[in-house]
């Protein structure tokens, strides 16, 4: 095309070409291209109207490009529009998950955890608690005491009724034992209830029929499986 | 020698015979019988430092003593009706259970241990009717728990969990008291002996509501509150850096030094 090459190659070339399509197509171009580039006129190679043009091609691009869903924003004045009752309730609302979250929060700051050396007792109520005990929301000491003492009782006749099944087959040696220490243990429920009946206020007694009630059990599960 | 012809006659050396033969007899069934009575039991484990030993027993003693050798050694002599014992090597922890060995069988007799651990073992022993002992161990656990009557005796404890509970019966813990370490007594008729060293650093819950007995020794300072008339102290010996519980039901609570 650039007459670069000699006669002898040019004629392989063109042999070649007329052979090869592929070869030829590209030929083709290469020599329309360099026919453009040698025109005098530069001009012939800008579109016509260039900016109508660049007009069309964008709107092909942004037309591909998927669109970002652009937030509707929601009018101002929509919120000003709820009527007094709906405002009235959300605020009642906002009060009482606050409150709920506040008594949660304090009971769980200023109640000990379970192993803690202190068990709960009236002394050591805050007055926020003793308050919500007087309202009813949360029970007194004396209440879940009350309420501990019934849930041992369940379990001191479920392992009672266990025991009083096998100590038909226990040695003489291990039945006395085992009543030898079980009225130890009731002695010890006897003083505590008795001193709770004067004083319903005694929390130490009250913990220590806790304490007691608890062993009595933990004895009677101890001998159900001999 | 005299002999006796006459069979309607007394005869005193027939008698003085017959008497040493049933002697020997008789002495000789009683000896057997023991023998039948009496079985042994004995069995060693290798171990490593922090091997744990944990038993239940039904009843009779229990004495664990701990040795500077890397080996468990257990023997029990069994009363009868033999129990049966099947200890069992649990990745480091020996477990020992007559009450899961003997479960279904009505009389078992007695069970006296003595279990040699390394020192530095963790020990938890239970028994239902019985003495509990654990000596000299270095460790981060030492439970006792009988769960009716009998003593438990922890002598030469350096341990930071301690934990004794009986129901009828002393408790005698003669030990050091570790920083930060968590000890807990419990009785419900009997003494409690609380032997350690005088600059023991502990915080103290002590409640004995029946007798108020608790006494503190060298440990009563004025950091000690009593709380319902006495029958509770709560307070502190030195920096307070462990916890200490104990409850005597019926009984007393003494601090001693060592």
């Amino acid at each position: 095309m650039d007459n670069e090459i000699g006669a002898d190659q040019a004629s392989d070339v063109r042999m070649h070409l007329a052979f090869c399509t592929e070869c030829a197509h590209v030929c083709e171009d290469l020599t329309s291209i360099l026919d453009v580039c040698r025109s005098d006129s530069p001009a012939e190679i800008v579109p016509p109207n260039s900016q109508a043009l660049w007009c069309r091609i964008n709107n092909i691009i942004e037309s591909e490009i998927k669109p970002v869903p652009v937030p509707v924003e929601e009018s101002r004045g929509r919120f000003w529009r709820l009527s007094f009752v709906q405002l009235a309730g959300a605020v009642i609302l906002i009060a009482v998950i606050s409150s709920v979250v506040t008594v949660l929060a304090v009971r769980r700051y200023t109640q000990p955890p379970a192993d803690d050396f202190t068990a709960r007792s009236a002394a050591t109520q805050t007055t926020f608690e003793k308050l919500l005990g007087r309202v009813g929301l949360t029970e007194t000491p004396t209440q879940a005491r009350l309420r501990q003492a019934k849930e041992r009782e369940a379990a001191i006749d479920y392992w009672n009724a266990r025991v009083q099944a096998r100590r038909i087959q226990w040695d003489r040696t291990t039945r006395e034992a085992f009543d030898r220490n079980l009225r130890v243990i009731e002695e010890s429920v006897n003083d505590y209830t008795a001193i709770l009946q004067q004083d319903p206020e005694d929390d130490l007694s009250g913990e220590m029929l806790d304490s007691v009630l608890n062993d009595k059990v933990n004895l009677l599960r101890d001998f159900s499986d001999l | 020698m005299m002999i006796c012809r006459s069979k309607n006659r007394f005869c005193p050396a027939l008698a003085a015979k017959t008497t040493i033969l049933l002697s020997v007899v008789f002495f000789f069934a009683l000896f057997a019988g023991d023998v039948a009575a009496q079985r042994r039991f004995s069995k060693n484990y290798p171990a490593g430092q922090n091997v744990k030993l944990q038993l239940l027993n039904r009843m009779g003693t229990v004495t664990v003593i701990g040795w500077n050798r890397a080996e468990i050694n257990i023997t029990a002599d069994l009363e009868a009706p033999a129990a049966i014992i099947v200890p069992q090597n649990l990745s480091g922890t020996i477990v020992i259970n007559l009450v899961r060995d003997n479960q279904g069988r009505n009389e078992v007799g007695s069970v006296n241990f003595t279990i040699r651990v390394p020192y530095t073992s963790m020990v938890d022993i239970e028994t239902k009717i019985g003495n509990l002992s654990v000596s000299n161990i270095r460790s981060g656990l030492v439970r006792a728990h009988i769960s009716s009557e009998g003593d438990i005796t922890l002598t030469n404890i350096e341990a930071n969990a301690v934990s004794a509970e009986n129901t009828i019966g002393d408790i005698l813990f003669d030990g050091e008291i570790m920083e930060g370490g968590n000890y807990r007594f419990s009785s419900t008729s009997g003494n409690i002996n609380i032997r350690i060293p005088f600059n023991s650093s502990f915080r103290v819950v002590a409640t004995a509501p029946s007798t108020r007995n608790i006494s503190f020794g060298s440990c009563a300072n004025q950091n000690m509150n009593y709380l319902s008339d006495g029958r509770r102290i709560v307070g502190k010996c030195g920096e307070g850096s462990a916890t200490m519980n104990a409850t005597n039901q019926r009984g007393t609570i003494k601090f001693i030094s060592r």
